[in-house]
């Protein structure tokens, strides 16, 4: 007991500001109803060791307090109070990873200690191990199933696998608690919004106060499409601090999200005007010029973002994807060279770099990117795809079929992996090499059996079977992915093909008219090379 | 006994006899060398032909300075010998040449030679950039005029039958202006007995506005899809020397895209003249004739617009003809690398078959760039043949690419008679196994001797006239048409060849292959026929007469007149 209360204080004063962690540790902080377990006989220098290692923490000397409980645990390694507080010790240094295993070994030695579950169900939180935390709070849970902390901890946990319904249960169990803890009262504002209870969402954000629970209440209503209630909050902590360039930025992000691009940049452009200006604004004045078609004056705001902050990839990454869905590729490969060469470790500028040198048919010039980008980081599979097609594309059939092999084994679960590979065997079978057909839809259907929800792998599959003459799975297929990939024009084409052969005429010209369409946005220009990124919330 | 003087008697006797009845048979043929072993023969040298494409080629890098180079076959002096038309480029901003940009007409002087007379008959000079040829007898007076096409004009030059040419296309009204346009085709679409005149116009360009492309620090050709497309023009004969632009009311002008190709041919067997257009990085048009001025593009359903996944190849060149054997137009177009040249067997109903992959051209043509096609017979076995050229428009390809040249080889392609097509490069001859930047192609029979012969051109480079040397392997015959109540020409004309062994249909086409204008007679080979064979011959005029001949005995050139 003496060791658990003096870890009980040793918590009180190391608690942080961060969101996370602050709760994290807080639910640690709260453990300390239950009675230790008496130390095992003969084990007085393990004691002497622990003591000393909680004193040692108590001066702030977690380093020290590790190296002496590391000591008693090996002299008792049997001892679940000397593990459970060498477990908290860690998780005060962030070695959350080995905190997670020492609370578990506690767990092997005493598996009926709720405190100790409910510290590692913390721990596996913050680690984003999220299914682990469920199943140590669902354990600690069906024992004690009042246990405020865990079922704070329980609707944390759900939020985050978006469960919203259990989200919302659990933590409007424990308001005391929620209202204690910011995340927690967004967390579950957020459940509300996703529950269709925006009354509610709205009615928890309400309760919060201080400028960071508000800013991060504001970026909840953001994300959740409520810009009136998000406008309202930055309004409100933008009257008690005006000038505050971070609230400008958030409030023109929010107008921006709310389609008020006009005011977005009357915002942006009165706070760059004032100072300091900061490379985000300058990125969001950038898409704010983009979505009023000022490519030029986008161009401008994105370099200008780029020069207040030259190592942040994303103003690269905006940039490059704002110039290629314009079709301007040269810019746009200037642009992505200039970003390669300021952050050559980057394997996602070299990914992008990849992608435009494909797309403007420099294919051997994509070959050595992409393959800078899987030197940099050999677990993109959209490296590696990215090679292989321009392996192909380059007339190298035979290196192009062997780096899909390799990217089969090594993303044995990518469906796109499968989707890529059997398109590049498709145009195989188209020169000669029938069995290529064959494994075409081999992999396209595997594709399909890995990711139901692939819009292109149903494309492909349809536009497979139509050919052969299946015209109704054909327009099942189409209709699928038609369905998951409303703007695929190529999807479109087809389906009005199929439907145009099965003898619906009018529901054939309906989808040429939306792929005609679509063909038409923007401009002469091919789709974007990825989705366009928004502007993040920071 | 054998050394006695009367036994060497017999034996002087016996090798006399054998001499001189070796001898007939060697002085049956004392000056006919042996086949050569190829099937074509580049002659261009041997023929006097001199004259070189000149493109302008400039640092601007203007895409039309790599598009040029039309060549038309046709008997413009009416000696029954065809005759040779070479469209030059021209001059661009920074792209000067040193001596003057000349058109040559080379007259055919009948014994595999020719004489440039461009100059005597008024035709080597236009005040445009130059592009393509549609040569016809667009007033019925029995003589061949000539259609140029270019940047940014045209011109009709009408032939005075004694030699010379007189620039009418003010006078005409056909001067489609402020436009660059590519292939033109001779069609009577409204079946009044006159040629109209349909104009594929490329894209919206200007020497004033280079755009500025580049590759690796480069400056390069810009990709087509960087030019806006436009309309096609349609002007209808008025039978008095001048023609009306109806393009508005024909529905023609509503069809914005980048035209290229085209060819004139009645694709649904109704008697009127339809026309298939080529387009490049915009989709095909299937025009159907409805009959009354107007046109319906009829391209998606019959699945020849796009590719399956919707795209829109980058179509130059195309031909029609019965390569399937089944008495339907089919339909060949070139297309860029890695898009495949397209391959479409026409049906009864839509959507036409799309045999590109099956017929093996997917395979055979996939790193080339190609323009000129046509459908030919070139071993007249009854089976159409397909002959095209290649060639990449910007060098830096293959800086880019492994596969991909900027010189490539021209394609010569037998049909087994099913629409399997195979590469006979190795019996084609060396021409086939050069590489060039080639562009425009036409075909006909310059020597009169039963078979197809073929002449292409090549960018800022001389044109190869090509000798078919298959000779009388196989049957053939010849059909020189002549409409009286029809076009002169015939153009529009369905005819059905009867043997033995086949039903052959062919047409006499407007337009085809690119830039390029044809043989207007139609040459059909019959294959093996037993001695003695005759044929029968079936015409559909464009004025919806049919005639029907028959005993005609093969291996020779007839005249046929429209009786109606």
């Amino acid at each position: 007991m003496v060791l658990v209360a003096n870890t009980s204080r040793l918590f009180a004063h190391w608690r942080t500001r961060a969101g996370i962690q602050a709760l994290a540790l807080a639910l640690l902080l709260g453990l300390c109803a239950t009675p230790a377990a008496p130390l095992q006989s003969g084990a007085q220098e393990a004691e002497e060791r622990a003591n000393h290692g909680l004193e040692l923490a108590q001066r702030g000397d977690l380093v020290g307090a590790e190296g002496e409980l590391r000591q008693a645990a090996k002299l008792t390694p049997n001892n679940p109070e000397i593990l459970g507080s060498l477990g908290t010790i860690l998780a005060m240094q962030k070695k959350l990873e080995a905190s997670a295993t020492v609370f578990k070994q506690t767990l092997k030695l005493r598996p009926d200690d709720l405190e100790i579950r409910r510290y590692l169900a913390a721990t596996l939180w913050q680690l984003h191990r999220f299914s682990e935390a469920k199943a140590n709070l669902e354990v600690l849970l069906r024992q004690k199933p009042d246990d405020r902390q865990g079922r704070l901890l329980m609707g944390m946990v759900a939020e985050n696998t978006r469960d919203y319904a259990t989200a919302a249960k659990m933590l409007s169990s424990v308001p005391e608690e929620v209202r204690q803890r910011p995340e927690s009262m967004a967390a579950l504002a957020r459940a509300y919004y996703h529950l269709g209870d925006e009354e509610k969402a709205r009615g928890m954000l309400a309760q919060l106060s201080g400028a960071q629970p508000m800013l991060l209440g504001a970026a909840i209503a953001d994300e959740m499409h409520d810009y009136r209630t998000a406008e309202t909050m930055l309004e409100s902590l933008r009257s008690q601090a005006p000038g505050d360039v971070n609230l400008e930025f958030r409030l023109a992000l929010v107008q921006y999200h709310a389609g008020k691009v006009d005011d977005a940049k009357e915002i942006l452009h009165a706070a760059i005007g004032a100072g300091p200006a900061t490379s985000q604004m300058y990125n969001l004045l950038g898409w704010c010029s983009y979505k009023r078609g000022d490519s030029k004056e986008a161009v401008q705001a994105f370099n200008r973002a780029i020069e207040l902050a030259p190592q942040e990839e994303t103003n690269y990454f905006d940039l490059t994807n704002m110039l290629a869905a314009n079709s301007s590729f040269p810019a746009a490969l200037a642009a992505i060279r200039k970003a390669t060469t300021a952050l050559p470790k980057s394997p996602g500028l070299f990914e992008m770099r990849g992608s435009i040198e494909q797309k403007v048919g420099q294919f051997r010039d994509a070959e050595e990117s992409y393959s800078r980008a899987l030197r940099l980081d050999p677990k993109r599979p959209g490296s590696m795809i990215g090679l292989a097609e321009s392996q192909f594309s380059a007339g190298s059939a035979k290196e192009s079929i062997a780096t899909f092999e390799n990217a089969l084994r090594r993303f044995p679960k990518d469906a796109q992996v499968r989707v890529s590979y059997g398109a590049v065997l498709l145009k195989q079978a188209e020169t000669g090499d029938p069995r290529a057909q064959q494994r075409a839809e081999q992999m396209f259907r595997a594709a399909l059996a890995l990711a139901p929800d692939s819009a292109a792998a149903h494309y492909q599959v349809g536009k497979l079977v139509l050919e052969k003459g299946s015209v109704s799975e054909a327009i099942q297929q189409l209709e699928k992915a038609v369905n998951l990939n409303p703007n695929s024009a190529e999807a479109r084409f087809s389906l009005a093909r199929a439907y145009r052969r099965a003898g619906k005429s009018n529901e054939a010209n309906r989808e040429m008219d939306i792929y005609q369409k679509l063909k038409s946005e923007p401009r002469d220009a091919n789709p974007p090379l990825q989705p366009m990124s928004e502007p993040r919330s920071h | 006994m054998c050394n006695s003087p009367t036994a060497a008697k017999p034996r002087l006797f016996l090798i006399a006899l054998l001499l001189f009845a070796f001898t007939p048979v060697l002085a049956q043929h004392p000056a006919v060398p042996s086949a050569p072993p190829e099937i074509f023969t580049d002659v261009t040298q041997q023929a006097g032909i001199t004259w070189k494409q000149f493109s302008g080629e400039s640092p601007d890098r203007f895409l039309i300075e790599t598009m040029g180079g039309g060549v038309g076959f046709l008997d413009f002096d009416g000696d029954g010998l065809l005759d040779i038309f070479f469209v030059n480029g021209g001059e661009t901003p920074h792209g000067k040449s040193s001596v003057p940009v000349r058109n040559a007409l080379y007259r055919n002087l009948g014994n595999g030679r020719f004489e440039d007379v461009a100059g005597r008959a008024g035709v080597d000079r236009i005040d445009f950039y130059g592009m393509g040829v549609a040569a016809a007898d667009y007033d019925n007076d029995g003589q061949s005029d000539l259609f140029i096409t270019g940047y940014p004009a045209c011109a009709l030059f009408h032939n005075n039958g004694n030699g010379t040419f007189t620039d009418v296309s003010a006078k005409a009204g056909v001067k489609n202006e402020g436009r660059w346009a590519a292939s033109a085709a001779w069609f009577d679409y409204d079946r009044d007995g006159y040629l109209d005149l349909v104009v594929t116009n490329y894209a919206q360009f200007s020497f004033d506005n280079p755009k500025k492309c580049e590759v690796n620090g480069v400056r390069s050709y810009c990709e087509q899809v960087a030019y806006g497309g436009m309309p096609l023009t349609l002007y209808h004969n008025n039978r008095d020397g001048t023609f009306t632009d109806v393009s508005k009311g024909s529905g023609l002008a509503k069809l914005v895209g980048r035209a290229l190709g085209v060819v004139a041919i009645d694709v649904n067997d109704d008697g009127w003249p339809d026309l298939f257009i080529a387009r490049d990085a915009s989709p095909n048009l299937l025009l159907m004739n409805q009959k009354n001025g107007t046109f319906e593009d009829a391209g998606v359903d019959a699945e020849v617009a796009y590719t399956a996944d919707g795209a829109a190849k980058a179509g130059m060149g195309v031909d029609a003809g019965d390569i399937s054997g089944d008495g339907i137009p089919d339909f060949i177009l070139t297309n860029f690398n890695d898009q495949y040249h397209s391959l479409f067997f026409g049906s009864k109903t839509f959507p036409y078959l799309d045999r590109t992959v099956a017929s093996h051209l997917a395979a055979m043509s996939k790193p080339f760039v190609g323009w000129g096609v046509k459908f030919l017979d070139y071993d007249n076995d009854g089976n159409l043949d397909v002959v095209l050229v290649n060639g990449h428009i910007n060098e830096v390809i293959e800086s880019t690419r492994g596969d991909v040249k900027y010189r490539e080889p021209p394609l010569l392609l037998h049909n087994d008679g099913h629409g399997i097509l195979e590469n006979v490069r190795e019996r084609a001859g060396p021409t086939f196994d050069a590489n060039f930047v080639a562009r425009a192609l036409a075909t006909g029979d310059f020597d009169n001797d039963g078979d197809t012969d073929i002449v292409f051109t090549t960018l800022d480079g001389p044109p190869h006239l090509l000798r078919n040397n298959a000779r009388e392997r196989n049957a053939w015959i010849g059909l020189k048409l002549q409409g009286t109540k029809s076009n002169r020409d015939a153009i529009g004309s369905k005819i059905t060849v009867i043997s033995s062994k086949a039903r052959l249909v062919r047409w006499i086409t407007g337009g085809s292959s690119y830039l390029s204008s044809h043989d207007p007679r139609v040459l059909v080979g019959l294959g093996q026929l037993p001695a003695g064979a005759e044929i029968a011959v079936e015409i559909h005029w464009p004025s919806g007469h049919i005639q029907k001949l028959s005993g005609i005995k093969p291996n020779r050139y007839i005249p046929i007149v429209e009786v109606p």
